[in-house]
């Protein structure tokens, strides 16, 4: 008799697959349910930011930006202005900066939100992602009364922000963060001590910080290996040294600490507000800046700590009011590198909480 | 009291077997697309939305719009598919679903019940035949994600068979019969009341069975949407995708009527008509489902099987050995 | 098994809780002023100084126009390509005469490339609508009558004061130029 012939199989998922999150194609070899190979295929969504932007004001780079990370919209804004601001040497006020920082944190308060429910749905659960929708959606609403949209808010301006806080935002800012607290324990008590989940996450998908550092992954890919690199801390930009937080960090590197860390990062960030709530001046909100802003011919790169890690921008200037050159430092474009070390080995079921863990957008990856 | 087997097979006799056979096809299709409607509003409301609310009052009619729609879609077969078995193969895993609810006793009057002797093996038994349909399904349909889903199915279906016929045996052992009827009339009787008493053990391991039975959170691996698209009906559209989605909430309803009759004294109950409270018992084992439905993630593959053979299993042959021993004592 | 009643429990609580969902084509959500919807364009106001079609990022803005026998500019055509439109509000931001402006409208759906090619007309027609210039132009002057009447009354009380006890008030203002 003839010995029995077994084949790998090719399994395409994506670019149209539920829980890609976005257009992301993931070319994975299957021998059985066992994962031998894994190929990510990226650039479904290009759309070329870094090469318009070379034709655009940088006035007018504000709106794309919006656009890469779009459930962390405010903190792409900034890393643009910020870059800006740093090769013009620009005087920011203080009540703009101040705004900056509460947008910016409640912001990655809503992105971390959005990462434990669409985690939590690419594990089966379906509920955690509706509840994580009405939190996300209160934020949303505070940033629509401020910038005038829900999602690409175009709210940051070189040299300040486009507008003041409307009267009562800031108390309604207040009154949204004891609110937030007491839904973190609710989410906690609903997800954070099932047995099932606890079963699918710990100790999968493990990354060691020497591979981290390798990798060069940034944000909680890196902190949940126990490494304590935060940009606010390392290298605090605009206000940042004037609050106290701490930096979260795991310990295993696993699935389940970089989804703790995402929780307890959320703390920290409404910690942020408060501060920041309980200082804030008055004053104007937009500094003294040339109508046609042009940047000093030079290289300039600064980066600040996105929701997903490092976001950083290169502007090469020649002295005009359009870049040159600009490169995004796009933390998920990054992040996903280690995948295709992390999954090899791995089952089909645990593919997709590796891969809603490491936690990309795709609109940040293609750019 | 009434039973079938008693009867001469006249031909007056033959029409009202198929009678009473059309007429609890025709009330099952009612409650299965209500049990649709009731698993949407249930979920919605634990998710603090409303649910379907726009076809007729309160959304009612959202079922019967859902179901006309599959009916009117185009029939796809897929130019790669093995084509005799692709259409087959939702009938095989139906067919056996509407059977099982021969032996299930809904009211004292058993008019619709065959009164099986043998009942309880007689589901257990049809119930592993639509394995069979979904498997086919998985194979037939020629798609990576369906066939994966359809041998997850098998392999969970059939290492959740034995818990779940093990569980049922330590009521077996009490009430000395596979009948349900008698069954059900031993609850009435017995010192314990209803068997989920003496039987909580194997009521819990029951349960659990039934839901990776039936392929419900947190035990929906082989339709798991996030990793397989939709698993083995992924290929499948219109009424065929129906004949699965009719399959599935066949069984949930019938499981839950089984757990009713087993554990949960089946018709009995004061006051109210004896179908009623047949009637509410189902609904709250079948409210516990979704409500897990709503709650849980789904388990991992590994564990899946893990579960199933390390802890349900012993569980429930502790559970026969405690009551005999029982019964033997007490 | 603890953390997984817990999470039953959290699922069973919400059964009772108010519901969120908004009956969205019967009942519209309520924007906040600064919402970025579909512009409205008043042609009266617009100088043809082009700076909207300038700064507009995905160049959507298209305009001409033409002196009139008073030699001022008049908008002759102002067309929005809604195709490319991202809404960002920069157009807004330069127009020095608030000719353009964001209402609250927010429904582009259609069925046709066509109709996202929003000409002046459709526009104007949006200002008659949706427009919400006309109440800020109202809400600006009631604002500048109450700035004024405030003035006034603190011009008057100020007056009264000083007339009452000039030497204190006198000093008062010396003091507040020291420090």
């Amino acid at each position: 008799m003839e010995t029995l012939h077994s084949e790998e199989m090719i399994l395409n998922i994506g670019p149209q697959h539920p829980s890609t999150h976005g257009v992301f194609r993931l070319v994975v070899t299957i021998d059985g349910e066992q994962i031998v190979a894994a190929d990510p295929v990226v650039g479904y969504l290009h759309r070329g930011t870094e090469k318009l932007a070379e034709s655009l004001q940088y006035t007018q780079i504000i709106p794309y930006t919006d656009r890469l990370d779009y459930v962390a919209a405010m903190l792409n804004n900034y890393a643009l202005v910020h870059t800006v601001e740093y090769a013009m040497d620009l005087e920011i006020p203080e009540r703009a900066e101040y705004l900056r920082v509460i947008v910016m944190e409640l912001n990655r308060v809503a992105s971390h939100l959005l990462f434990v429910g669409a985690y939590l749905l690419d594990l089966g659960a379906m509920s955690p992602f509706l509840y994580v929708f009405q939190e996300r959606e209160m934020i949303v609403q505070l940033f629509n009364e401020i910038c005038g949209a829900r999602l690409t808010y175009n709210y940051m301006r070189v040299g300040g922000v486009k507008w003041d806080a409307p009267p009562g935002w800031l108390a309604k800012v207040r009154d949204f963060l004891p609110h937030m607290r007491e839904k973190l324990k609710m989410y906690d008590a609903l997800i954070s001590g099932n047995e099932i989940f606890l079963s699918r996450v710990r100790g999968m998908g493990v990354i060691t910080q020497e591979e981290a550092v390798a990798y060069s992954l940034s944000g909680i890919n890196l902190r949940s290996t126990g490494l304590r690199f935060d940009l606010r801390k390392k290298r605090p930009y605009g206000i940042y040294d004037k609050f106290a937080f701490d930096v979260v960090v795991g310990q295993n590197g696993d699935c389940f600490d970089r989804y703790w860390c995402h929780f307890l990062e959320m703390e920290q960030s409404l910690n942020i507000v408060e501060q920041a709530l309980e200082s804030i001046p008055d004053g104007p909100v937009l500094g003294k800046v040339p109508k046609l802003i042009r940047i000093p011919a030079g290289e300039y790169y600064t980066s600040i700590e996105g929701a997903r890690g490092e976001l950083g921008v290169y502007i090469v200037s020649d002295g005009k009011d359009k870049p040159y050159r600009m490169k995004l430092r796009r933390p998920s474009f990054v992040n996903l590198q280690i995948l295709s070390k992390l999954l090899i080995g791995q089952n089909m079921a645990n593919m997709i909480a590796i891969l809603g863990a490491v936690d990309i957008v795709l609109g940040e990856v293609d750019a | 009291m009434f039973s079938w087997q008693t009867q001469p097979l006249t031909g007056l006799n033959f029409i009202g077997m198929v009678i009473g056979a059309v007429v609890v096809l025709a009330i099952l299709l009612l409650v299965v697309m209500y049990l649709i409607f009731f698993l949407r509003k249930v979920v919605a409301w634990m998710q603090n939305r409303i649910g379907p609310n726009r076809v007729g009052p309160w959304g009612l009619f959202q079922s019967m719009a859902d179901v006309l729609k599959l009916l009117l879609k185009e029939d796809i077969v897929p130019a790669k598919a093995d084509r005799a078995l692709f259409l087959v193969a939702p009938i095989i895993a139906f067919v056996p679903a509407f059977t099982v609810l021969a032996v299930i006793p809904y009211t004292a009057g058993h008019i619709f019940t065959a009164g099986l002797n043998i009942g309880v093996l007689f589901y257990i038994a049809l119930s592993s035949i639509t394995i069979l349909g979904i498997v086919l399904g998985g194979w037939a349909s020629n798609n990576k994600y369906s066939l994966v889903g359809g041998l997850r199915s098998a392999a969970q279906m059939i290492s959740y068979e034995i818990p779940l016929g093990m569980s049922v045996l330590g009521v077996v052992m009490l009430a000395g019969s596979l009948n349900l009827t008698t069954i059900v009339q031993q609850q009435a009787t017995d010192r314990f009341g209803w068997y989920i008493i003496p039987q909580i053990i194997g009521f819990v391991v029951f349960m659990i069975a039934a839901v990776a039975e039936l392929n419900q959170t947190p035990f929906d691996l082989p339709e798991a949407e996030s990793e397989l698209v939709a698993g083995y009906f992924t290929e499948y559209t219109g009424f065929r995708f129906a004949f699965y989605m009719l399959t599935e909430f066949v069984y949930l309803f019938a499981i839950s009527a089984l757990a009713t009759t087993l554990f949960l004294g089946g018709w009995l109950g004061p006051w109210l008509p004896s179908w009623l409270w047949f009637a509410i018992k189902t609904s709250a084992v079948i409210f516990f489902m979704f409500w897990l439905r709503a709650t849980m993630p789904r388990l991992r593959v590994d564990k899946l099987m893990g579960f199933a053979w390390k802890v349900l299993i012993p569980v429930a042959l502790f559970n026969i050995l405690l009551t005999g021993l029982l019964s033997l004592l007490v | 098994m603890f953390g997984i009643l817990k999470g039953l429990g959290v699922t069973f609580g919400q059964l009772t809780k108010k519901k969120v969902t908004l009956q969205y084509p019967e009942v519209k959500p309520v924007w906040p002023e600064r919402f970025r919807g579909i512009h409205e364009f008043i042609p009266e106001l617009c100088i043809v100084c082009n700076q909207c079609a300038r700064i507009c990022p995905t160049s959507c803005i298209s305009l001409s126009g033409s002196r009139d026998a008073n030699k001022k500019m008049r908008i002759d055509t102002y067309d929005i390509n809604f195709e490319i439109c991202i809404l960002c509000d920069l157009c807004v931001e330069v127009c020095p005469t608030e000719a353009i402006r964001m209402t609250d409208q927010f429904e582009l759906a259609a069925y046709s490339r066509e109709e996202f090619y929003k000409d002046m007309h459709w526009l104007y027609d949006n200002h008659k609508e949706h427009g919400t210039y006309h109440a800020l132009q109202e809400a600006k002057e009631q604002a500048a009558k109450e700035q004024a009447a405030k003035e006034q009354a603190a011009k008057e009380a100020g007056a009264k004061e000083q007339a009452g006890r000039e030497p204190v008030a006198a000093s008062e203002a010396a003091t507040g130029g020291e420090t």
